[in-house]
């Protein structure tokens, strides 16, 4: 296998400049898929721990239906699906967020779950003797220790989303992937796949910091 | 009484539209002013992604010329191979044209245009895998394209049941140069290819260590439009035959084969 880039600067910048154009797709899916997944992840661990039955049953089979099957599988689904269901033609790049949101959204519901379990009962006991409303309560007392419980389980899944966007070129949609595979059958030279190995660590690299900082700013209530 | 005689009037009168509805394929794509070209963008020299991962190819030159005579503008959409006739049927294309062969399946499924240009089927292996004919492929790792014509002539085909049975393995994937590079590196031992795919490519390699062994099947390409598409198949034949009439193919030919190859019928 030969080396096409690597000793040619101005053939690896122009590598390299394609596959930040790729960078811009994957970073969208990514950002849009946390903007959409987390708060809607919210409302499913709530709908979860209902009372009622006719609420928490469809919920626990859409987290089942959603973290039971591959998300490969459900990102072919609903294209297929919904390009022909649908009145309009939705973008690839839509259909791959809606999916990725839907499918993240479980997986957050189930931490948010478990960290929202984990706060002691005497905690809103305590909450409600203070004279708080179940909602004061509820935002005051119980999220921000919700949140510190969660953070390393979130910041874990973060780091799976960045890697899973490249599930977008199932579907053709021009992510960091895609334009990798396509460069080395173009070139017949695996160091697109190098580049792209550096251009995903960099990505994560970025998240790690950033939810590294985001734990200890949450430290304070530690104490 | 009355209710039902106004609905039994509708009914007949939708019907009747139904049955005298025309074929407006072509002016749906004027219409909305493009005409998206399905196609696998790992297919030199027909469709591929070039050093700036723009799509250019044979095909690209031939279609984006159809396109503006037809007053429309092209858009290139990639699709998986395999799923092509999904993406057609659902409309999220309005035509395959990616080297594409013309198969008795295929023209069921959709409507073809008549060849374009011959190909054929080939064996290529390694120098150092033995294989002398297709014959030697026997116990061997092979490989084709998913949802390619190679595959379905070594899987359905009568003539082939029997070289199928003896060979060691049949490898799909999802595009011919990821197997290009496999059987580059040794991981498959012979790869059944279209043959102008492999000329155009093995020749900027510069390995002479994969050869061409046999051919096996005579092969022609042709566009695929969705079944009741008549007339935009047509428009886009008419078109064709129109610019090989005026030198324009023969043009596009040179540029990517060296010599006009066309088969596209100028009488």
């Amino acid at each position: 296998m030969s080396i096409k880039y690597f000793n040619d600067p101005a053939r690896l910048w122009g590598l390299t400049k394609i596959m930040l154009g790729g960078v811009q797709v994957t970073l969208g899916i990514f950002v849009l898929t946390l903007i959409l997944s987390i708060p809607l992840g919210m409302l499913v661990a709530l709908g979860r721990m209902s009372k009622r039955k006719a609420l928490s049953t469809p919920v626990s089979f859409y987290i089942y239906i959603m973290r039971g099957t591959p998300l490969m599988l459900q990102v072919l689904f609903f294209w297929f699906f919904l390009s022909q269901s649908l009145p309009f033609k939705p973008s690839r790049f839509a259909v791959v967020v809606f999916s990725f949101a839907l499918n993240y959204a479980a997986y957050f519901a189930e931490i948010f779950r478990g960290g929202i379990q984990a706060v002691p009962v005497g905690q809103r006991e305590a909450g409600q003797v203070l004279g708080y409303t179940r909602v004061q309560t509820f935002f005051r007392i119980i999220v921000p220790q919700v949140v510190r419980n969660v953070l390393p389980a979130v910041t874990n899944e973060i780091i799976t989303l960045v890697k899973d966007t490249a599930l977008g070129s199932i579907i053709a949609v021009v992510e960091l992937m895609s334009i990798a595979k396509k460069q080395v059958s173009n070139s017949t030279s695996i160091e697109p796949y190098v580049v792209a190995i550096l251009l995903y660590l960099l990505l994560n690299g970025i998240a790690e910091r950033l939810c590294k900082t985001a734990e200890r700013k949450m430290d304070y209530l530690r104490r | 009484m009355k209710r039902l005689l106004a609905l039994v009037l509708v009914l007949m009168l939708s019907l009747g539209a139904f049955a005298l509805a025309e074929d407006n394929s072509l002016a749906a794509v004027q219409e909305k002013g493009t005409l998206i070209l399905g196609l696998d963008d790992s297919f030199p020299p027909m469709g591929y992604r070039d050093d700036s991962n723009n799509i250019v190819g044979y095909d690209i030159d031939l279609a984006t010329e159809v396109a503006s005579r037809l007053g429309v503008t092209l858009v290139c959409q990639p699709v998986d191979w395999s799923a092509k006739e999904v993406e057609l049927n659902s409309g999220n294309i309005d035509c395959i044209w990616n080297g594409m062969s013309i198969t008795p399946e295929r023209q069921e499924n959709m409507a073809m245009t008549w060849s374009y240009m011959n190909n054929k089927i080939m064996v290529y292996a390694k120098n150092d895998s033995g294989i002398a004919s297709k014959e030697d492929m026997a116990g061997k790792v092979v490989g084709v394209q998913a949802g390619s014509f190679a595959e379905e002539v070594i899987d359905t085909y009568e003539d082939y049941a029997e070289l199928r049975a003896s060979i060691g393995e049949v490898v799909a994937y999802e595009d011919y140069l990821t197997a290009l590079i496999d059987l580059q590196m040794g991981n498959i031992d012979a790869l059944l290819i279209d043959l102008v795919v492999a000329q155009y490519k093995l020749a900027g390699m510069e390995d002479d260590s994969i050869v061409a062994v046999e051919a096996l099947e005579d092969d022609n390409y042709g566009i695929g439009f969705r079944k009741d598409d008549i007339a935009l198949r047509d428009a886009v034949q008419d078109t064709l035959v129109e610019m090989a009439k005026d030198g324009t193919i023969a043009a596009i030919s040179e540029v990517w084969f060296g010599e006009d190859i066309s088969t596209v019928p100028v009488a």
